[in-house]
């Protein structure tokens, strides 16, 4: 079938059928690689996007729910020369190690953000629950406080 | 990675490759291991642990590639899988050829350049054993570079300096990159000497990791992010049991299936190449495989097995008088202690799942792969084709995790059977299941440790016996022999050795088991059974003596440069962490120590018992890698490291149930989350030699003994089976 | 004792009765009316099979009566210390649906429908007999304030209900266990309940 959403801004339409995990759509159709495969069932996180602002997990999310629906990956989030706080706040806290899960953590992130500006730990450990093999999760709290301070900032400037 | 800029930077190199070498070199390498004989490094390295590195080192133009406008690549030959092992070695290479850090970029050295470790990435190796090498090929390049660069400018070599890579002297400069320029012939110098550590600018300073903005941004730098041209995707039936023989597979249901391509069947595994990852995997499903298993495994098989006694037994170790320990035991000395200790089977479980991009074509195959061994897939893959080694090239690309677990990687060669099957370029990866499925696990273990006290209070003999499946022994990186010529699985024996050796008489055992299943390399190996046994032990003797566990461990420890080191980390985390034998507002503290490869690691944790669960609040972390070349990637490790081990010492447990190991899903497989992590980690590092030493592995020894000597405290009931429970 | 259930269940049909007077949807009168009449009745056929799958843990896994949803054919604590959150719907980013769509994924094995959430605490039935799990849908106070039409149709028609004929496969791609009873056999009997005079028959 065909499925026409938007993607970091773009409007975009693909051809296949509508039970393809959206995960495959980002990365084999529409060639974003930065959303990642970790596990296929929804456990790990690594896959996270947002469908209209909100997180998903997009290896269990069919291609047909993305219809006229819009959807940011890592690449929508920042680049490197204008990088969303979330990515700022990963660079200064130099978090990722093999830097596998942190396209999926960020975007958890990014999402917790919008919706509690000024997280508490509490609010970390009930919302971050993507798996990190290296252990950064002790510099992604750090980062992800220092995110909150950087966007704050930076809508009251 | 697209076709197109990869053949644009092959036919650059060439043309620099062939200017520099003369047609030869960078692409065609030099001779591997020649002036190494790989069983002498071997026995240095399980000797001493000293730090071996075993490629060549004998050609700086297979390390480094300058280019016109005077950035340098440096190909790697070691890959980076999180360690920041690209960053150090860039700092190094900067702080030799005079460059800023920012004109030096590291890539992965494909196996085509020769720039191929003999062995592998692992072992906290790559920047301990590159740093006296990578120093002289450095400073070895930048010679060169001056020798060039005086005959152009026409002035002496004597009097040219250099900054950032720009050659000056007499009022004239030139730099790197115009200097390679036109260079039909280069000859290599003598090394010059190497600076002193006090003069660099980037070794000892905590550089941002290179890596990093391609991290953050999501570039596509991992394995599973190759792509070529009509590339296709593959997926391969993997056994779910233990044992299981390939034995053949109804595959008519799949081969009608949307998107199928070719159903490929060979002599031990079927598998599917279609259009897209989705496709691929749903007739990989739909494939009937048939498996021959000979015995059906069970979890009480597997823990029948691992049982000192049971195995064939090495004495590994052994100081002083062992009759002194068996005495006591035989006239039941009160004043003789023993416990035993257990931890289970563990799965690597990192993100990344192993795969593979093979294009094989024309007699040649070419390989994107997140791999520690390179050399050794090339040669599987080689072999297996029937090709010569030099047609096979590997392209090493960032790992999503290592952890040991790429140091098998059988999914090359069942890529490079698919594309060759298709005639086109085929990517497969393992599913989730499989991987949980088909891990080189860490093993499960048991330990029986004794000893006897005097009336001092001081320990008069210590002996460790442990139980493990293998490690080392079944690795492609070592040939079978090193079984017969070892005896004691080298992997295994990590962390076993009694440190204090203080202690008058102490001896240590292995029992060596094989399973049924894989076992292999886990970040740490032997280390975290190990040290929870030796550390928990040395906690209760502390116990019974009456004395505080920190002076009771100093007590133990000789007076030479590693006694020293091991007793300046257990000073500073025991002073940094203020740890006290008390329980303080619900938290108590545990303490532990171990030596891996040279690195003493101490840690003291604070620890709560929350609704059931236990929850560790802070570690403090001492540890003496000697000179760090990044401290703030040696801290991240210790991080990492720790966290890694909180999580197999509280959560982690693979079991066999009706001969299939499981669970076979994140969650199932409990793993530390953030809210399980410590929110204080707090790492002192020392430099008790002024060399970089093993950092990687070592800081995961002592977490899980901390722990549960926290949890002793808190519950006065002692924990001695991984995962620890309350 | 079996009159005493009887005589407290009159009461509360009454009180509920009452109640409804402000509440538009008054047609549910004559059914609770009906719950009289025949509650002396032996039968309780109805009953016993509408509660063979509200007992089964393909509903009892979102009825829990802690902070935590249950999964699988064990009806473990969902993993990842999954929480049920302010609203029902897990934590404030990471909601029932970051993982939970709207129909199952076959692909990944997690089971979704419409409206995938956990019933609020007032409908805990996990750890509940069926008497008790029964009176407390009936209860206005717990049960959302619904009718007994409304309940009616919950159980019958909400789509999030009947996901448990179709729950899809799980991880490992194996179906999950359905409840004893037929979908069609259910709802005849859910609606025969209620039509009986939504009858809670002795423990």
């Amino acid at each position: 079938m065909k499925i026409s959403f938007s993607i970091n801004g773009q409007k975009k339409s693909v051809e296949t059928d509508g039970d393809t995990p959206l995960l495959w759509v980002i990365r084999d159709m529409l060639d974003l690689k930065g959303t990642k495969f970790g596990c296929g069932k929804a456990a790990c996180g690594a896959c996270t996007v947002h469908v209209d602002g909100e997180s998903i997990r997009s290896c269990s999310f069919a291609a047909k729910w993305a219809e006229g629906r819009e959807i940011t990956t890592i690449e929508g989030l920042g680049t490197a020369e204008d990088p969303h706080p979330v990515q700022q706040a990963w660079i200064e806290e130099i978090v990722p190690q093999c830097g596998y899960c942190q396209p999926g953590f960020m975007m958890a992130t990014a999402a917790l953000l919008d919706k509690v500006p000024s997280p508490t730990d509490e609010d970390i450990d009930n919302n971050i629950i993507n798996v990190c093999r290296c252990g950064t999760y002790y510099r992604m709290r750090k980062a992800i406080h220092r995110a909150a301070e950087i966007k704050k900032s930076n809508t009251n400037t | 990675m697209s076709e197109d800029k990869k053949s644009k930077k092959i036919s650059r190199r060439k043309f620099i490759a062939g200017t520099l070498l003369g047609g030869t070199g960078l692409l065609f390498g030099a001779t591997y291991l020649g002036r190494h004989s790989l069983r002498r490094t071997m026995f240095e390295a399980l000797e001493t642990m000293a730090p071996a590195y075993m490629g060549d080192v004998s050609d700086p133009l297979m390390w480094f590639e300058i280019f016109k406008d005077n950035r340098i690549t440096l190909h790697s030959p070691k890959v980076e899988m999180g360690q920041g092992t690209f960053t150090s070695l860039a700092q190094i290479a900067a702080d030799e050829l005079n460059v800023d850090i920012d004109q030096i970029s590291v890539v992965h050295a494909a196996s085509i350049t020769g720039n191929v470790d003999g062995l592998s990435t692992g072992g906290s190796l790559s920047v301990a054993g590159l740093w006296q090498p990578l120093r002289e090929l450095s400073a070895t390049m930048r010679q060169m570079l001056v020798l060039e660069a005086s005959k152009k400018l026409g002035v002496g070599a004597n009097t040219l300096s250099v900054e950032k890579g720009v050659i000056s002297g007499s009022g004239k400069s030139i730099t790197y990159g115009e200097v390679v320029q036109g260079v039909e012939e280069w000859e290599i110098p003598d090394t010059p000497p190497l600076k002193d550590v006090k003069e660099y600018q980037y070794v000892g300073k905590p550089i941002p990791r290179i890596d990093l903005v391609d991290k953050v941004v999501g570039s596509p730098i991992f394995g599973m992010d190759a792509e070529l041209p009509g590339m296709l995707y593959g997926a391969v039936v993997r056994p779910d049991q233990i044992g299981a023989t390939y034995a053949g597979a109804d595959v008519s249901e799949a081969k009608g299936m949307p998107g199928v391509v070719k159903i490929v069947e060979e002599k031990d595994f079927v598998g599917v190449v279609a259009r897209s990852m989705t496709e691929a995997e749903n007739a990989k499903n739909a494939i009937k495989a048939k498996w021959t298993v000979e015995k059906k495994w069970q979890t009480e098989d597997i823990d029948a097995a691992i049982k000192v006694g049971a195995g064939e037994p090495n004495v590994i170790q052994l100081h002083g008088d062992e009759d002194v320990l068996l005495s006591a035991e035989d006239a039941a000395d009160a004043s003789y202690v023993t416990s035993e200790y257990t931890t289970p089977i563990g799965a690597h479980a990192q993100i990344e799942p192993n795969g593979a991009l093979a294009h094989v074509e024309d007699g040649k195959a070419t390989v994107y792969i997140s791999t520690q061994v390179v050399k050794i897939t090339r040669d599987e893959v080689a072999a297996t084709l029937g090709f010569d080694a030099e047609n096979v090239n590997i392209i090493p690309t960032y790992l999503g995790g290592g952890f040991g677990r790429r140091l098998h990687t059988p999914n090359a060669i069942q890529a490079a059977l698919m594309s060759k099957a298709v005639g086109k370029p085929v990517k497969c990866f393992f599913d989730r299941k499989a991987e949980f499925q088909n891990d080189t696990f860490r093993s499960p273990t048991h330990h029986i440790m004794k000893a006897k006290l005097n009336r001092n209070g001081m320990i008069e003999a210590i002996s460790h016996d442990y139980s493990s499946g293998d490690v080392m022994f079944g690795s492609p990186m070592f040939p079978a022999i090193m079984e017969t010529i070892l005896g004691a699985d080298a992997g295994a024996l990590r962390g076993a050795l009694i440190q204090y050796r203080a202690i008058p008489n102490f001896t240590v055992t292995s029992w060596k088991v094989k399973l049924p299943f894989s076992t292999s390399w886990w970040r740490s190996l032997g280390l975290l059974a190990n040290t929870f046994a030796i550390e928990t032990f040395m906690d209760e003797l502390a116990e019974k003596v009456g004395k505080n566990p920190v002076d009771f461990r100093l007590a133990h420890i000789q007076n030479d440069s590693a006694g020293n080191r091991l007793k300046a980390v257990i000073r500073a985390a025991a002073q940094k962490s203020g740890y006290v034998d008390e329980i303080r507002s619900g938290r108590a503290m545990g303490f532990a120590a171990s030596t891996d490869g040279g690195t003493p690691c101490a840690h003291a944790v604070e620890v709560s018992i929350e609704d059931g669960e236990i929850k560790v609040h802070k570690v403090v972390c001492a540890m003496d890698p000697g000179l760090s070349v990044n401290p703030d990637q040696v801290r991240a490790q210790c991080e990492g490291a720790i966290i890694m081990g909180l999580s197999a010492s509280l959560y982690e447990k693979m079991y066999v149930d009706d001969n299939q190991l499981r669970p076979v899903i994140y969650g199932a497989y409990r793993m530390a989350l953030m809210r399980n992590s410590p929110k204080e980690i707090d790492v002192v590092l020392l430099r008790g030699q002024e060399t970089p030493g093993p950092v990687g592995e070592p800081p995961l020894g002592p977490i899980g003994a901390a722990i549960a000597n926290a949890v002793y405290r808190l519950t006065g009931k002692r924990s001695r089976s991984m995962p620890i429970e309350v | 004792m079996k009159y005493l259930f009887i005589l407290l269940f009159a009461c509360s049909a009454i009180v509920v009765a009452f109640n409804l007077q402000n509440d538009p949807v008054v047609e549910t009168i004559p059914a609770v009316t009906a719950s009289i009449t025949t509650a002396a009745s032996e039968d309780n056929t109805a009953f016993d099979t509408m509660m063979k799958v509200l007992m089964h843990k393909r509903c009892v896994n979102c009825h829990p009566s802690d902070a935590y949803p249950r999964q699988g054919e064990d009806s473990h604590i969902h993993r990842f210390g999954i929480e049920r959150g302010k609203a029902n719907h897990g934590a404030e980013a990471t909601t029932c649906n970051t993982c939970h769509q709207a129909d199952n994924n076959n692909q990944s094995g997690v089971p979704g429908a419409p409206e995938w959430s956990l019933a609020p605490l007032s409908m805990a039935w996990q750890g509940l007999s069926r008497t008790e799990i029964a009176r407390s849908m009936l209860d206005r106070k717990r049960n959302g304030n619904r009718s007994i039409k409304e309940i009616e149709h919950h159980l019958t028609e909400h789509e999030l209900v009947l996901w448990a004929w179709e729950p899809g496969v799980d991880n490992e791609g194996n179906p999950r266990e359905k409840p004893p009873v037929s979908k069609e056999d259910y709802i005849a009997a859910v609606k025969k309940w209620v039509e009986e005079g939504a009858h809670i028959p002795d423990e």
